[in-house]
């Protein structure tokens, strides 16, 4: 059984004032306790491994900048990490919307598992998250959040700051959207084919 | 109209969304270090940037209450105006100090010409 040092142990928050103050271990300890969490939030979110790397970069980036102003007992450091790396991510979701047209997106791939699965996996995730690109911002934060890090409601009312209302109200749109436009991609293209 | 989803397209929703949230992501080595670099740069910015006057010594609050360089020269200045009042008492005090102490004892720290410019 290992032994926990005091640091290992500490809050987050504990650990980002010590940060403030100098201490270089405690960016160690908060980035290998941080930084795989919110690598795997962007990787679901955008289905790319490299954008995923440059948003967890930059959202620990701005972790480390807001550290000598936080003040201990507002926010929790995972709820205010969730909330910036879902709006980085949010953000590249806009851009590729601009960017991508929908019926670039890519498409899900079916089949039961092979020696493909991986390359099926990435295909799925890259789906989504071109689908989720195609949503309303908030809603696709909302429903990344619920459905792709596992948050309870109040969680995500927490992290995107309203109510456990306006939550149920933006997954519950957000996930019949996405549904729509990932299984209706096919009869777009035939209404298309139509005309 | 608005268009609903069938009970067979949400299944496969929430199937690809078991999928996608299974895997864990490691961070690499490099991103790893990228994030740590970051992490010393912005300590090394912290440290480097200037701290407020009056430094962090134990006079520090009393120079504080004082109210730092602005309250020094207002110090300065009644200084000076009681060093000018050891000098020159005015009459009424002249009186007071023969009363109590027989006769006015003067203490000259320097002289009025250093501070206040002016001869007596």
């Amino acid at each position: 059984m290992n032994k926990l040092s005091p640091e290992t142990e500490a809050p987050d928050a504990a650990l980002l004032v010590a940060f403030a103050n100098g201490d270089a271990g405690a960016a160690q300890l908060l980035a290998e306790r941080l930084l795989p969490r919110t690598l795997a939030q962007a990787q679901r979110m955008l289905g790319d491994r490299a954008e995923a790397e440059d948003v967890a970069q930059e959202a620990m980036m701005r972790l480390w900048r807001i550290a000598g102003e936080w003040r201990q007992g507002e926010a929790q450091v995972s709820t205010w990490l969730y909330r910036v790396t879902a709006n980085l991510c949010t953000d590249r979701l806009r851009r590729r919307k601009r960017s991508v047209p929908l019926d670039a997106v890519a498409e899900p791939l079916d089949g039961a598992p092979s020696v493909t699965a991986r390359m099926h996996t990435e295909a799925r995730a890259k789906a989504l998250s071109d689908a989720l690109a195609q949503l309303p911002p908030r809603q696709a934060e909302a429903v990344a959040l619920r459905h792709l890090e596992g948050l309870s409601n109040a969680e995500i009312a927490a992290v995107m700051e309203i109510g456990v209302e306006a939550v149920e109200s933006l997954t519950a749109r957000g996930k019949r959207g996405l549904a729509l436009i990932l299984a209706g991609r096919r009869e777009e293209l035939g209404i298309e084919d139509d005309d | 109209m608005t268009i609903e989803p069938d009970k067979r397209e949400m299944d496969a929703l929430d199937a690809l969304f078991a999928e996608v949230a299974g895997p864990k992501a490691e961070p690499s080595a490099d991103l790893m270090a990228r994030v740590l670099a970051d992490a010393a740069r912005m300590q090394a910015t912290a440290a480097a940037r200037p701290q407020p006057r009056g430094g962090s010594g134990f006079l520090s609050p009393l120079w504080a209450a004082l109210g730092g360089w602005a309250g020094a020269g207002g110090l300065a200045a009644v200084a000076a105006a009681g060093v000018w009042l050891g000098i020159a008492p005015p009459a009424a005090l002249e009186t007071v100090t023969d009363v109590f102490f027989g006769s006015s004892v003067t203490l000259q720290v320097f002289s009025a010409d250093d501070v206040l410019g002016m001869g007596i």
